[in-house]
């Protein structure tokens, strides 16, 4: 199917008549996500979010439930948000991070019900790359500028218009209700032609990584790689992949809600035991764990590496230690 | 020889000399624009080292609290922190080689993305007073001094006020310049509401300003301590994200040495050094103190005076 | 869909003051009706996080044994927000119970064997979980030979003071306690556990060991030295933990979550991790 560029501000006020629809917006200089009313607000047009997409479903702040406490007892109020939501305009690298992010927040004894029942009433329009920037890696990591990996639907920009493809049941039957023109022979061969072309892959190879760091919780390598690091939430935080997070009860509005916030390995509070001892006690140790979590760990519990090659963390880094680099001096160890 | 040049000389003969174990510089970064601190234990490895005008960071916090002989390649704003760190005891002067660089201020790396649509810069060629960037589909010159952090346009001491050994020449003093914070004072309340609640809204509490702050280095942040919890963790209340930077600013009341390395450091992009500048210049009316600009004068908060000003207290 | 984050509304029956120092007290819970003691099924070893309304929650060893019906008990040190606010709470008071979490002592695995219990300071929790439940009439015909050696600084600090009476009482269980230092009226041993291990010299099938890091750091030789391999030794780990369901990332050792992989783990399965706990 194909929508000319000029029709798209229209499909999507049309589709908020039914639906949350959250998508890129400008705001304050930076193009974040939100739930937008009106089509035109949306901007297709610009590089990825400042934000991570698992914003969207695993917001940095959520109540998860909130009580009151009377001479009846406790009353508990859970949050559990349903309302149907497309999200319009995913990068894949953020589409696949929710793929990664399923194997996180249900496991074989537990359902994260936020995380899941909004990942189920949410469809996902992704929107492939025709320029990634010159910090995207995703080819690299099992991703790339046109992964459709994820997506229920997915949109290539062929300038004037996007070639649109339903993905999924859930994105093939949302499209049938949409009555929208089908793409010409050309349009599907341009597209086909874009998909297959544009990668992304920042001079980066991660075969045989996992393997050896495996080897590498010792190594002096270590020592040096966290130096200039000083210790913030940035890559983390900014990374659509980083699942980590705190919960604590707070009372505001109400006799208490239990929240969660977004938290990082990266800071030193993170793992302190009550007893005072730190498992990780440094800047060492802790790098150290956000380079194997993505890359070893993470793949020896979910088959998977834990990095979609976005580039945030390069790009937000206040000291430029760049993880491409990392990965590289670990390659370049003997 | 050029700056860069100059330094790797220094650097390289105190490290073979063995009068030092580590110097503290910089070296190319991997994105334009970009240079990244680093650590050189090697005369080697100081041939990595390097100066140019993105050598944005800080790197008095780097030397706090250190056992080894370290060197520093310090500019203007890393000396007014060491000098500050010194008073405050995290630093000891007979561990530390100074090795100062006057500088004429640093680019600005979101305001040049401004100045351009923020498309992906792939080229810099710095031409002393100019910049000309090449990307994909552009190709454009900026001046420096347009695209400098604000705090480098502001800075009066360009040249380190103290140091062992001085690369470059001295740069002449610059007049104080609060015209931003004149400004700011000049909106009504409800306009300064509305900037700050605006600004702080975009806060994801990473921390990064105060990581980057050398004058933030308490071992147990306010914000972080649980019993009391003296401030909401989560980053959706817009009051909270504005306390955390209130007390962050109290606290470093005749302490901030005015260097802007937490609004660098902030990826939201806050404007962050407004507060700042502002207690700086209070602090200088009220109490004639400015931090870090010698070894002499006592911190500020040390010092009473009968006619020191208290009419702000309650 | 369950949802993992809701605590279950218990009654606080008991805040019993444990130690002579008053900072670990042992709490009794009960349930506020049938249903939820039915569905509450945990084992020994495992923990629940506890939750004071309005201050948050925090993760504790289950300190009853399943053989002890209708209750739960907890032991807590007083550290921080939720475990002061729980020594401060009055008898009658709801208090949220989220679990049962991680796995257990692999009591199944242990039926036949003899045992050698090692704990020191207030990580005697789960292990009098463990006892009673191996000295329920029910269950200790299942079970060989057991040896449990028990240290605190002092005997103010030992946890379960009757208990360990009547234990040392019975013919069936074989108790030493210690103190570190000599005390007027201490029948007991004196000296550290590792030394008190090596004089015990236990030879049992199996050892199950819980202690502060120190302490288990200078046990554990003395444990191969008495012949108990690596896959025959099991510890309880305690990481910092929020979720307790393998989401939050906090409490892993490598790609293990200690709080849903563990927090038992044998020391084979320990030497295979990074030490990072
Ligand atoms: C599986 C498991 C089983 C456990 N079983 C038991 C048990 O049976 N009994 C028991 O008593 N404990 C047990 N613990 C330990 C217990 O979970 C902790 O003591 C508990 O989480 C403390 O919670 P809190 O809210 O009281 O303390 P918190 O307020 O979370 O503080 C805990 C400690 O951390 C320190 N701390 C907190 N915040 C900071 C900060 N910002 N900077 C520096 N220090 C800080 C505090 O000083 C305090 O010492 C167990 C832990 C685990 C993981
Ligand atoms: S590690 Fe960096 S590049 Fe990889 S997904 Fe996270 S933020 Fe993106
Ligand atoms: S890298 Fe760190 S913050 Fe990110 S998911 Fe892994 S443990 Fe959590
Ligand atoms: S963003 Fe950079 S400085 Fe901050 S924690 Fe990550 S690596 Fe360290
Ligand atoms: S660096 Fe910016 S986003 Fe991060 S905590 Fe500071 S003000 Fe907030
Ligand atoms: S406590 Fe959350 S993963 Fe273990």
């Amino acid at each position: 199917m194909i929508v000319s560029k000029n029709e798209i501000a229209n499909l999507l006020t049309q589709l908020a008549e039914t639906y949350r629809v959250i998508a890129p917006v400008k705001k304050d200089g930076m193009l974040q996500y939100a739930a937008i009313k009106n089509g035109e607000q949306a901007c297709l047009d610009d590089a990825n979010t400042k934000k991570p997409g698992k914003e969207i479903l695993f917001p940095q702040s959520e109540e998860l439930f909130n009580y009151t406490i009377s001479a009846e007892g406790i009353r508990m109020q859970d949050n559990v948000d349903k309302e149907a939501t497309v999200v319009f305009g995913m990068r894949p690298c953020d589409v696949k991070s929710l793929v990664l992010l399923d194997n996180v927040f249900q496991n074989d004894q537990y359902t994260d019900v936020y995380y899941l029942t909004r990942r189920a009433n949410t469809i996902i329009v992704g929107l492939g790359c025709a320029q990634p920037a010159a910090t995207c890696f995703c080819s690299s990591v099992g991703c790339g500028p046109f992964a459709k990996e994820g997506s229920d639907i997915f949109l290539t920009d062929l300038g004037e218009a996007y070639v649109i493809e339903g993905i999924s049941d859930k994105g093939k039957e949302l499209l049938a209700k949409l009555s929208l023109a089908e793409a010409g022979a050309e349009q599907k061969a341009a597209a086909a032609k874009l998909q297959a072309e544009v990668t992304a892959d920042g001079s980066i190879n991660i075969e045989g990584l996992a393997e050896k760091l495996g080897g590498m919780f010792e190594h002096p390598f270590w020592e040096s790689l966290h130096e200039k690091c000083i210790g913030c939430g940035a890559c983390t935080y900014l990374c659509p992949t980083c699942h980590c997070f705190d919960i604590a009860d707070e009372a505001k509005d109400c006799d208490g809600c239990r929240v969660r916030n977004w938290d990082a390995c990266m800071f030193p509070l993170f793992t302190l035991h009550g007893s005072g001892h730190n498992p990780r006690t440094g800047g060492k140790a802790r790098w150290r764990q956000r380079l194997m979590h993505k890359f070893n760990y993470f793949v020896d519990r979910y088959n998977a590496t834990a990095c979609v090659g976005c580039g945030r963390c390069i790009k937000n880094c206040p000291v430029n230690l760049d993880i491409r680099q990392a990965l590289a001096d670990v390659r370049a160890l003997d | 020889m050029n700056t860069t040049e100059k330094i790797r000389e220094v650097a390289k003969q105190l490290l073979a000399d063995q009068k030092v174990d580590l110097v503290v510089g910089f070296a190319q970064g991997t994105l334009p624009l970009r240079s990244t601190p680093y650590f050189a234990r090697t005369p080697e490895q100081a041939e990595n080292l390097i100066w140019s005008a993105t050598c944005e960071n800080n790197l008095a916090n780097f030397v706090r609290k250190r056992t080894d002989k370290v060197a520093v390649i310090a500019k203007g704003c890393d000396v007014r922190a060491i000098v500050a760190l010194i008073k405050e005891g995290q630093i000891n002067r007979e561990n530390l080689t100074i090795i100062g660089v006057p500088c004429e201020g640093m680019v600005d790396r979101k305001q040049i993305c401004q100045a351009i649509g923020c498309q992906d810069i792939l080229e810099v060629t710095d031409q002393g007073a100019e910049l000309s960037l090449k990307g994909k589909n552009f190709e454009k010159t900026l001046a420096k001094a347009d695209v400098m952090f604000g705090s480098c346009k502001t800075c009066q001491y360009n040249t380190p006020v103290i140091f062992d050994e001085l690369i470059g020449e001295a740069l002449p003093a610059k007049e104080a310049n609060y015209d931003d914070i004149a400004a700011f004072e000049a909106l009504s309340a409800a306009e300064r509401n509305a900037f700050i609640a605006k600004e702080m809204e975009k806060c994801i509490r990473c921390y990064a300003c105060r990581q980057a702050c050398p004058m933030c280095y308490c071992s147990e942040c306010f914000v972080d301590c649980g019993a009391p919890a003296w401030i909401g963790k989560g980053a959706q209340s817009v009051d909270d994200n504005a306390l955390f930077q209130t007390v962050r600013v109290l606290h470093l009341a005749g302490r901030c040495v005015d260097c802007g390395a937490c609004e660098r450091a902030c990826p939201m992009g806050i404007k962050l050094s407004l507060l700042n500048r502002k207690m700086v210049k209070d602090v200088k009316g009220l109490f004639g103190a400015e931090a870090g600009v010698n070894l002499n004068d006592p911190p500020a908060l040390n010092v009473h005076q009968f006619e020191d000003k208290e009419d702000f207290m309650l | 869909m369950r949802n993992p984050y809701l605590p279950l509304p218990m009654k606080l029956v008991k805040n019993f003051t444990e130690t002579s120092d008053k900072l670990i007290h042992t709490f009794t819970l009960e349930y506020l009706n049938e249903q939820d003691a039915e569905s509450f099924q945990y084992e020994p070893g495992q923990f629940a996080e506890l939750m004071v309304y309005g201050k948050g929650e925090a993760p504790f060893g289950i300190a009853s044994s399943p053989t002890e019906k209708g209750i739960l008990k907890f032991s807590v040190a007083k550290v921080g927000v939720v475990s002061n606010a729980l020594h401060m709470l009055e008898e009658g008071t709801i208090v949220g119970v989220r679990g049962p979490l991680g796995n257990s002592y692999p009591l199944e695995q242990l039926k036949g064997k003899s045992l050698t219990i090692i704990g020191g300071g207030f990580a005697f929790t789960t292990l009098r979980s463990t006892i009673q439940y191996i000295l329920d009439p029910a269950n200790r015909g299942d079970y060989g030979d057991l040896t449990v050696i028990y240290g605190a600084r002092n005997p103010g600090l030992l946890l379960y003071k009757d208990e360990l009476a009547a234990w040392d009482a019975r013919s069936d269980i074989n108790l030493i306690t210690t103190i570190d230092r000599e005390v007027e009226g201490w029948n007991g041993r004196v000296g550290f556990i590792p030394t008190v291990t090596k004089e015990v010299a236990p030879k049992t099938d199996y050892a199950i060991i819980c202690g502060p890091p120190v302490m288990i750091k200078f046990t554990m030789p003395v444990l191969v030295e008495c012949g108990f391999t690596p896959d025959r030794i099991i510890m309880s780990l305690e990481n910092r933990m929020k979720c307790g369901i393998g989401m939050c990332g906090r409490c892993n050792v490598g790609s293990k979550y200690v709080c849903k992989d563990g927090p038992v783990f044998t020391k084979a399965q320990l030497d295979q991790l990074p030490n990072e706990y």
